[in-house]
């Protein structure tokens, strides 16, 4: 009857169910490389590549394994804490793995030294904890940049080839003349900003960080030990005024307008701050939005080419392959290979110099990259609890944004609260 | 300890049923703590411990207890949690009853399949994703609710980007994930409730309504009871849903527990809190459950 | 009335008054009208599949496709990723998943159902428990006692915690108490052991809720992303969840590619739906008949 088959298909399906995959073949020497970029394939794909040279030399194949970005973190934190199936090498943040946990070794010394010969100046602290370098930075463009809708600026009588300077001077005058209001007084029809209201608190932080930079504010004490005094400095209240007045009082950004990239991409927004992947996605998704990027404005100061996120790669302390992981990073640690490994994915490279090679002079961010590494480095967070500080610090942000209080008293609440993060 | 005695060595018949009782439910018992018993140890244990940066453990007893249970992110992500439940739970479970007691009621079976399917098929989809396809239908400005809603004369809501409209709206999406579950279950027990009974109704002269209230839901009386249950649980620990579309925004209005817990866990390495969070939702569904198993369950007269 | 037509109906019965069918034609129509209305997300990914990545940024909203047989997303995906094998993945692990909650909580719903040992109520409960546990609390031990056991990235050790459903077992218990006692006396006069009537009597009276848990349970295991997603590494372990959520990542969704892939991970299930669908009428059918 229907039962004891099923019990028969039951025994059956667990002898099959315990099969690992391709176990009985012989394994080939290998180094395996975990990383979370899934919109970067053709990067990914490149660590395999070299790996098949490297093989040559050595024996050891690289395997890469894509991980989703969703519940990256739980299936980082599962594998290296259980020691087996982790991987040699992985994609992360410094400050998180090698320090708030002890996972990542450390760079042999003559490799440091030519990363820290070779690197941008504002990139020197990224793949560092405590001064010790553990990380290879990977990401370059990864720090805001504007990005303006050339048709649009026409169209309410700007120049397109003279992009606006300062926040408070002619930035807010554009944004004013590039918002067409409803008559009706309902939600515009156009923004001149696109602005990031929805999503983790983290994220918002990380959009708000270039105005709280330029008008001089800074999240930290440079030791990252204090909030009070930081988060929520006069400098920094100016800033989260302008910012909310922005959509609350300018009215020339809207909470209605969904994900800032699809505004942009609908021409329903001017201007959005982006990183260097967004001309690709622009490319694919609108591509009848004839664009240009500069470098962001300025006020007290220039923001700089600053990030939340500095993804790196590691190599994990407890890697029985360790040695030979480190014999990998050096092998592809020139400015050749950097160099192809970042044009076959449409991203900038990170090695000095490359920044004038021909493949970055044609990109259309050339200039306002060169412009923005020119500025002043702005400050980094590079603190193992840097995603709880800035999500309290976020909150602040979207109270305001939202109208859920005053600027300066949101500030000291989310200052008191990131006092009390850092004391835990 | 005697009984447990007797389980093991059984002394006569009666003690021996008893024992086949048990020896039934042991391999669903052996099962669970096999897989689960160790794991769960251990993540009660860390809930007693506090991660220093570098990695290393420190038992502190109740202190981790006493900062989760003081926080006050942590009572309005409860808050946010509770506000859920009473907006999904009571909506699902008397829409699937009345979808159960809908599609019984039709006579052409061919139809019937066709209906159940459509409401079941919300549960064949990858919850992360369904949301990722609902936030798109609420979008603001391209979305096809404010579409549709244009045509009614009705201006364009914000949805899930609004304080006041995101928790309403990830109500309706775990309705609509949950509710084909709960008709197939409801349906499966109308259809077995006998023929007899309300042909016995009828014939003391009960209509419609009275039938439903005599008949019915007494007989459906312990599936309700189930349904109600699992869909607290579900809905208390609600997740994917949030995690994919408003993240816990905007402005932490629809931060849940369980994302608090897992930022909490990793995102800001804070393991031993998490834990506490963890302890906290399995008492706190214990107790309801273990109230609504008591005043709700009502014996079968048969 | 029920689709089944004993004969002993009273004639007063046969025809309905016109309020009646107003009635029963009004339910129809709300049942109707709401299962469209459920169906509408469905329907919405389906058309948005056969879209480009431009037509979907498009503003106003267009419903239709330009294109309506536009199959690029498709053929995208399985470019991309080795869709065919995650398939086939899920629905290993799935199946397996659905026949062993079967097995095992019918038995267990027996054994609570129709059997009163001491310590009854708290085992039960105990079991209901485990879904009181946040899963991501209890994700890292599991993973490192999974490592243990040896069963990182492997069928086995996806399925694992699956294999097992709390649900199943309130679902079979409940179903198993209505079944009258008499009949399992009876059973055991006829001196049949436990495990007799196990197979004899409480099954084929089951039939419909063990149809029902077989297609939730699948369901359920096929739509698992969490657990499968942090035990696989290699491409070939992965499940459907986990090639759906490639198409995401942490600056966009390419949402004509997510839908493809959702819509291509939806008809399998569909398939087996309908497939058990029929299996679930018959039972009834012939259970009603009784």
């Amino acid at each position: 009857m229907q039962a004891r088959s099923m019990f028969g298909i039951l025994v059956m399906a667990m002898f099959v169910a315990s099969a690992a995959p391709d176990a009985a073949l012989a394994q080939q020497k290998k180094l395996v490389l975990w990383t979370h970029w899934d919109q970067n394939p053709e990067f990914n794909k490149w660590y395999a590549m070299k790996g098949q040279e490297f093989a040559k030399k050595t024996g050891y194949e690289v395997e890469v394994v894509t991980v989703p970005y969703q519940g990256y973190e739980a299936k980082y934190l599962a594998a290296l804490m259980a020691k087996n199936g982790a991987p040699d090498m992985f994609m992360g943040m410094t400050h998180q793995w090698c320090g708030q946990y002890d996972f990542c070794d450390k760079m042999p010394a003559d490799l440091a030294k030519m990363y820290d010969d070779n690197l941008p100046k504002y990139m020197a602290d990224i793949g560092k904890w405590k001064g010790v370098r553990y990380g290879i930075p990977i990401e370059h463009g990864n720090f805001q940049q504007m990005y303006i809708n050339v048709d649009m600026f026409r169209k309410a009588g700007l120049n397109p080839d003279q992009p606006p300077m300062k926040f408070t001077g002619d930035w807010i005058a554009d944004m004013k003349k590039l918002t067409i209001a409803d008559p009706k007084g309902g939600e515009p029809a156009q923004v001149g900003f696109a602005i990031r209201s929805k999503g983790a608190p983290v994220g918002i932080t990380d959009k708000f960080l270039p105005f709280a930079h330029a008008f001089g504010a800074r999240m930290l004490s440079p030791d990252l030990s204090k909030a009070t005094g930081y988060a929520n400095s006069p400098e920094m209240v100016a800033a989260l005024t302008f910012f909310g007045d922005l959509v609350n009082k300018d009215k020339v950004a809207s909470l209605s307008f969904g994900n800032p990239e699809d505004a942009f991409g609908q021409k329903r927004a001017a201007v959005i701050f982006r990183e260097s992947w967004f001309y690709g996605w622009v490319k694919k998704n609108a591509p009848d939005v004839n664009f240009k990027v500069y470098a962001l404005p300025c006020e007290k100061t220039c923001p700089g080419a600053g990030a939340l996120f500095p993804w790196t790669d590691l190599v994990y302390k407890n890697s029985p392959n360790k040695q030979v992981a480190w014999e990998f990073m050096r092998f592809i640690s020139n400015a050749k290979d950097d160099m192809e490994h970042h044009q076959l994915q449409g991203i900038l490279p990170v090695w000095t110099a490359n920044l004038e090679s021909d493949y970055v002079k044609s990109r259309p961010d050339y200039q306002s990259t060169k412009a923005m590494l020119a500025q002043p480095v702005p400050p980094t967070y590079f603190h193992p609890k840097s995603n709880e500080l800035a999500t309290a610090f976020g909150e602040a942000v979207v109270g305001v944004l939202f109208g859920k209080g005053q600027p300066k008293a949101l500030l000291d609440e989310a200052a008191a609260k990131m006092d009390r993060i850092l004391k835990d | 300890m005697h009984e447990w005695y007797r389980l093991v060595f059984p002394k006569n018949h009666l003690d021996r049923r008893k024992r086949a009782g048990f020896l039934f439910v042991l391999p669903a018992l052996l099962f669970f703590g096999f897989v689960y018993l160790l794991p769960l140890g251990q993540s009660i244990m860390y809930s007693f411990y506090k991660i220093v940066p570098g990695g290393a453990r420190e038992f502190v007893g109740l202190g981790r207890y006493e900062k989760v249970l003081t926080d006050d992110t942590f009572w309005a992500a409860v808050g946010n949690t509770v506000q859920l439940v009473f907006l999904s739970v009571p909506v699902t479970v008397v829409c699937a009853l009345a979808v159960a007691l809908g599609l019984n009621r039709i006579a052409n079976l061919k139809w019937r399949n066709v209906w159940a399917s459509m409401y079941f098929l919300p549960f064949a989809t990858s919850l992360v994703a369904a949301a990722l396809v609902w936030q798109w239908i609420y979008e603001p400005v391209y979305g096809v609710l404010n579409y549709a809603l244009s045509y009614l004369g009705i201006p364009p809501q914000r949805w899930l980007q609004s304080l006041t409209q995101v928790k309403p709206s990830i109500a309706v999406v775990s309705v609509w994930v949950r509710i084909g579950f709960d008709t197939m279950i409801f349906l499966a027990a109308l259809q077995a409730i006998p023929e007899e009974y309300y042909e016995a109704a009828r014939m003391d002269g009960a209509n419609a309504w009275q039938r439903l209230r005599y008949v019915t839901l007494p007989m459906l009386n312990a599936q309700i009871i189930m349904v109600c249950i699992l869909e607290l649980i579900f809905n208390f620990k609600v997740f994917d849903q949030v995690y994919a579309t408003t993240q816990g925004g905007p402005g932490g209005a629809s931060q849940t527990i369980i994302m608090l817990l897992y930022d909490t866990a990793f995102k800001y390495f804070r393991f031993g809190d998490a834990s506490v969070m963890a302890v906290f939702v399995f008492v706190t569904l214990m107790v309801i459950t273990l109230l609504q198993w008591r005043y709700l369950r009502k014996p079968i007269e048969y | 009335m029920s689709s089944i037509a004993p004969s002993t109906v009273p004639v007063r019965d046969v025809g309905l008054t016109l309020k009646q069918a107003h009635w029963r034609w009004m339910l129809t129509l709300a049942v109707a009208c709401g299962a469209l209305f459920v169906f509408f997300p469905f329907f919405w990914m389906a058309v948005t599949s056969l879209k480009t990545a431009p037509e979907i940024q498009r503003v106003p909203l267009q419903i239709a496709p330009d294109h309506w047989f536009n199959l690029g997303n498709y053929i995208e995906v399985f470019k991309r990723q080795p869709f065919l094998r995650f398939l086939l993945n899920s629905t290993l692990v799935a199946s397996v998943a659905a026949v062993s909650s079967v097995v095992v909580s019918s038995l267990a719903g027996f054994g609570f159902a129709k059997y009163h040992f001491p310590g009854r109520n708290v085992l039960f409960l105990a079991i209901v428990g485990i879904l009181m546990v946040p899963f991501q609390s209890v994700v890292v031990p599991l993973y490192v006692w999974m490592n243990d056991l040896g069963l990182l990235d492997t069928y086995a050790g996806i399925v694992a915690p699956d294999l097992v459903s709390v649900f199943g077992v309130f679902l079979m218990r409940q179903a198993i108490e209505m079944i009258p006692n008499d009949y399992i006396d009876a059973a055991r006069m006829d001196g049949g052991s436990d495990l007799r009537i196990f197979f004899s009597v409480i099954l084929p009276s089951v039939k419909p809720a063990i149809a029902t848990l077989l297609i939730i349970k699948f369901m359920w295991s096929w739509n698992e992303f969490f657990w499968p997603m942090v035990i696989t590494t290699s491409p070939e372990m992965k499940v459907v969840t986990i090639g759906l959520m490639s198409f995401t990542n942490m600056y966009f969704i390419e949402y004509n590619l997510l839908t493809a892939a959702a819509v291509l991970s939806i008809l399998p299930i569909l398939l087996i739906f309908v497939l058990l669908q029929r299996w679930v009428v018959q039972a009834v059918v012939m259970s009603g008949l009784k």
